[in-house]
């Protein structure tokens, strides 16, 4: 009984090694860190485009260099057939101040042998490439938010122009001016435009360069309910019409994409959070891409969504967390490591009783009669000693040595089989003495009987 | 450190600790038993045989040589094989002198 309850103590400790182990095991294994930290996994697309496939390159076209630096020498402003950039002549021409400063204008969305033929023209202090400011070893490009509204909805470059004469003639740039203005939308334009709106999401001004809203993009940007308004680029110097805050009054809840040539503006819920930083982050990253090409405003506002659809997937803005279905394992991840400690625990209280029974020494209920038949033999000794002679002695002392052993190694505590060998030994000593002094009775085996008896 | 990675590692910790101890403490005692046997009954043995030695009245060399032999060994110390190596030699020569006695 108790013998059994042992065994299966025993077993019971290898299996709660076996647990920890386990326990260990899937605590590992769970351990999924990575350095994407992402909020989802943003379905925008992230793949390279090769230049030209998003018909970034335009129709336009420009003369040969040296026909290009004749035009220059013989006027201080060309502009090239498909020139888009306008500025404040008067800006500039104060920044100018006298000197000759001659500026060659280029249409957007030329290739790269094209840019190179208007860049080797020597005599333009400043070119324009689009709504690209290049001279010199410099480049001027707007960095706020009005400086690129200016620059990809009409066409503005004042800014620029005006900072890069002033880098060039070596004095102070004056401060940038936002002189784009607005305009309320006039009744039968807000009504054409909400009419479309009404009907299919989407309303095209005449001259954008849109067919259609990119659709996965959308989707993923915002719910399929938001409204797009797509306008082609706004003349230089007319008031913008302000559809925006109009839009938002007539539909609060719904999100408003406004495209005026190449720039977007967002109107609609989370504005005062969302509107600047997706249009900062785009244009910040764009800006030098839209000003030297000549992009269709579909491919713009393709890029654009995808941006959004960043953004919202950063967990920067409300957005419910995609369903999570119940998984035990996470649900058991904290009590792991306690069930691990609980098994270890066990364990070891188990190692220490089944340690102190393997080193269970002297003292152990079981040793049965050795001590008992030591002392009977050294009693024997003891008699037979009166009467041995020479013959005998040996033997008896052979005895007496190997009982002084055997009494040793008990008190030592060494094992029982031991002992036992070396009292066989002593009595075969003692028999061998009882043999030949010639009295049975002191054979050991009689003598023990006797004495027990 | 949080309280679970502490637990995990302590956890670990203990768990070699008692896996190392109860495997070297018995296997430790064991040998350390096995070589106080050997050395009790080589120590047996050698008395044995000396006792015999001065009970025998002729001189028996080669008995001689091995108790000698014997006593170096149990003289060295050394452990449980060198233990059962004296305590043959001690034997055979207790052996040798009985025969002669």
């Amino acid at each position: 009984m108790r013998r059994r309850f042992a065994r299966h103590l025993n077993l019971l400790r290898w299996a709660l090694l076996g647990v920890a182990i386990v326990v260990l095991v899937v605590f590992l294994l769970a351990q999924r860190q990575s350095v994407d930290v992402s909020y989802g996994q943003s379905p925008a697309p992230s793949a390279r485009i090769e230049e030209g496939a998003a018909g970034e390159l335009g129709d336009a076209t420009v003369p040969s260099t040296d026909e290009m630096t004749a035009l220059v020498t013989a006027d201080p402003v060309v502009r090239l057939p498909g020139a888009i950039a306008r500025w404040d002549e008067q800006r500039v021409r104060a920044a100018i101040g006298g000197h000759d400063t001659r500026i060659l204008v280029a249409p957007p969305g030329l290739d790269e042998a094209e840019r190179k033929r208007v860049r080797k023209v020597r005599n333009a202090t400043v070119r324009v490439i689009g709504t690209e400011v290049s001279g010199g070893a410099y480049q001027a490009s707007a960095d706020t938010l009005p400086g690129w509204r200016a620059q990809f909805a009409t066409g503005d470059v004042t800014d620029q122009l005006v900072a890069l004469i002033a880098k060039l003639r070596g004095v102070p740039a004056p401060p940038d001016r936002d002189d784009l203005r607005w305009r309320e939308p006039s009744g039968p334009e807000l009504a054409a435009v909400v009419g479309d709106l009404r009907s299919d999401g989407l309303h095209v001004g005449a001259g954008a360069t849109l067919t259609r809203v990119p659709e996965n993009a959308a989707r993923a940007a915002f719910s399929d309910d938001a409204w797009y308004v797509v306008l082609p680029g706004q003349p230089y110097g007319e008031p913008l019409p302000r559809y925006g805050p109009a839009l938002t009054r007539l539909a609060p809840d719904r999100p408003i994409v406004l495209m005026y040539g190449g720039w977007i503006e967002y109107h609609g819920p989370a504005e005062a959070d969302f509107a600047d930083l997706a249009g900062a982050s785009f244009y910040a990253q764009f800006e030098g891409r839209l000003s030297r090409y000549d992009y269709p405003q579909q491919n713009v506002l393709g890029a654009y969504l995808d941006r959004v659809t960043d953004i919202r997937y950063a967990g920067l803005f409300d957005r419910p967390l995609p369903y999570r279905p119940f998984d035990p394992l996470r649900v058991a991840l904290p009590a792991l490591p306690w069930i691990f400690a609980a098994c270890v625990a066990a364990f070891l209280v188990l190692s220490v009783r089944s340690l102190r029974r393997s080193l269970g020494g002297p003292g152990d209920p079981r040793w049965g009669g050795t001590p008992a038949r030591l002392a009977g033999l050294t009693a024997l000794a003891v008699e037979v000693s009166l009467l041995t002679d020479a013959r005998s002695n040996p033997a008896l002392t052979r005895s007496i040595g190997k009982l002084q052993a055997a009494r040793a190694a008990l008190d030592d505590g060494l094992p029982e089989p031991h002992v036992r060998t070396l009292l066989d030994d002593a009595a075969a000593e003692l028999d061998d003495t009882a043999l030949v002094v010639g009295i049975p009775s002191y054979r050991p085996d009689h003598y023990l009987q006797g004495r027990l008896s | 450190m949080s309280p679970p990675l502490l637990v995990w590692l302590a956890g670990g910790v203990l768990l070699l600790g008692a896996g190392f101890l109860t495997t070297v403490l018995p296997r430790r005692r064991s040998r350390e038993r096995e070589r106080r046997v050997a050395w009790s009954a080589a120590r047996a043995a050698i008395d044995s045989a000396e006792v015999s030695r001065d009970a025998t009245t002729e001189r028996v060399p080669e008995a001689e040589r091995l108790l000698t032999r014997a006593e170096l060994i149990a003289a060295e110390r050394g452990g449980p094989t060198a233990a059962r190596a004296a305590a043959d030699y001690a034997r055979r020569a207790d052996q040798l002198w009985r025969g002669h006695g």
